[in-house]
């Protein structure tokens, strides 16, 4: 009966198989666990690089430097906060460093506004596609800092607490910068249909 | 802000009517949660259409550097990494290897006597089943904490009878809880093979919604060199609604088995 207490005792300490309990086998020596992190986080990430870079090769390049930075530094992982939230704290610090290293400005967006402007039937596929790629154009024609917000909103699932942890300010304040980012998405979207 | 005048403002805003201080308003009353930023029609608009904006597909090449470096690692890991475990988790692990070593100990002394040692082997089996009627149980409990703790308890069954790896084949196919059904797969892979859990295995695939199932028993398939999943994978292959990364997993399966 004693050693079937024992035995009980070490399973309570088995909590979930969350992201939080996958990243914390992953620091106490189990990496083999980051392979499931990265199937659940691989595209939310390389979403949010491409929408920051328009570079898809690029983009997959800082997913990996993302994924080898949380190896090295997975002894710091304390566990005691949203998982997602970390992880994105790590992506935009590679991202900053990319942009440290190497200043992207022009982007292509000429592909896009060739093909709207060219395009005669007008299919509904084809419409929707020509409203997804305006909407990039006009997310590019965004500040870094706005495209970012709007990018951090959507990838952490409009929690705006989380948010602010990453950006550093209250939830009050991220809401004042996702309003005003939309606003001006909104005025650069109104353009643009104008245009074509 | 009475709510009356709050209203009229959203009406003019989503009219398209407001005024610049008017806008100016409407930030300090979503800042203060007055305003919800979903009741401002074209933004949420705008923001729906970030958010649905489809992802891009991973190519296959970012899966294979990425696997690499993780094997790396994996080869780093197990070399050379030590980390002295913490004292609550080491203090019931050491409680545990005292135990053992004296119950191995005094076992060695009594089994020497026959009737002893036939009490010995009777008792182990009897705590044997306790365990398996503790571990089928917990697994029909609501908490899916609960549940994974039945599924970890397997882990402390050496011989488990096939009561328990049906349980644990019921469990991955019909539990609620995807991580449940992944910790479920995983203590079954302890026991591929026996011919009965292969079978599970394989009718399991088509129940299976949940893409990181799908994808884990695809790999595991592949592993294990089980030819008769092959119609099974094929059918998810089909299926619509199979996301192209599972597809992609199962492609390479296949190669794999056929």
């Amino acid at each position: 009966m004693k050693l079937q207490t024992v035995t009980l005792h070490e399973t309570l300490n088995l909590e979930t198989l969350s992201d939080n309990y996958l990243m914390n086998k992953v620091r106490d020596g189990d990496p083999d666990k980051l392979g499931l992190l990265y199937e659940r986080y691989k595209r939310p990430l390389l979403g949010f690089f491409i929408g920051m870079l328009r570079d898809k090769e690029l983009s997959e390049d800082l997913v990996q430097n993302t994924f080898a930075r949380i190896l090295k530094y997975r002894h710091l992982y304390r566990g005691d906060g949203d998982f997602r939230t970390w992880l994105f704290h790590i992506a935009r610090n590679v991202k900053n460093d990319h942009f440290k290293k190497k200043r992207v400005d022009q982007v292509p967006v000429d592909i896009w506004t060739e093909r709207i402007g060219h395009s005669e039937i007008r299919s509904e596929e084809i419409q929707q596609e020509e409203e997804l790629g305006m909407l990039s154009i006009a997310m590019e024609r965004l500040s870094e800092e706005k495209r970012e917000v709007l990018l951090l909103s959507k990838y952490q699932e409009k929690k705006y607490q989380e948010i602010g942890l990453l950006l550093g300010c209250s939830e009050s304040a991220v809401k004042v910068k996702v309003f005003r980012a939309l606003q001006e998405l909104k005025a650069v979207y109104q353009q643009l249909e104008k245009t074509y | 802000m009475e709510k009356e005048k709050v209203n009229e403002l959203i009406l003019k805003y989503n009219q398209g009517l407001a005024t610049q201080n008017e806008i100016l308003v409407i930030e300090k009353l979503v800042e203060s949660n007055e305003i919800d930023l979903t009741q401002l029609a074209s933004l949420h608009k705008l923001d729906e259409k970030i958010t649905h904006q489809p992802d891009v597909v991973p190519s296959i090449e970012m899966d294979h550097r990425f696997y690499e470096m993780l094997g790396r690692e994996k080869r780093k890991a197990t070399s050379f990494t030590f980390s002295f475990p913490e004292w609550d988790v080491l203090l019931p692990r050491l409680a545990l290897g005292c135990l053992l070593i004296l119950v191995g100990f005094l076992s060695g002394v009594w089994i020497k006597q026959p009737t002893v040692g036939r009490e010995v082997t009777q008792l182990t089996l009897q705590v044997a089943e306790l365990k398996e009627m503790m571990m089928i149980s917990l697994l029909e409990k609501e908490s899916a904490t609960e549940r994974l703790k039945a599924v970890s308890l397997t882990q402390e069954i050496t011989d488990p009878s096939k009561k328990v790896t049906a349980a644990l084949l019921k469990t991955l196919n019909a539990d609620p809880n995807v991580n449940v059904r992944l910790a479920a797969l995983d203590a079954l892979q302890g026991y591929v093979n026996r011919a009965d859990v292969r079978i599970g295995l394989v009718r399991s695939i088509a129940l299976q919604e949940s893409p990181l199932v799908q994808l884990a028993l695809a790999e595991l398939m592949a592993v294990i060199q089980e030819k008769s999943s092959v119609s099974e994978l094929k059918k998810v292959l089909d299926k619509k609604e199979t996301p192209k990364e599972v597809k992609e997993k199962i492609k390479k399966s296949l190669d794999v088995l056929i």
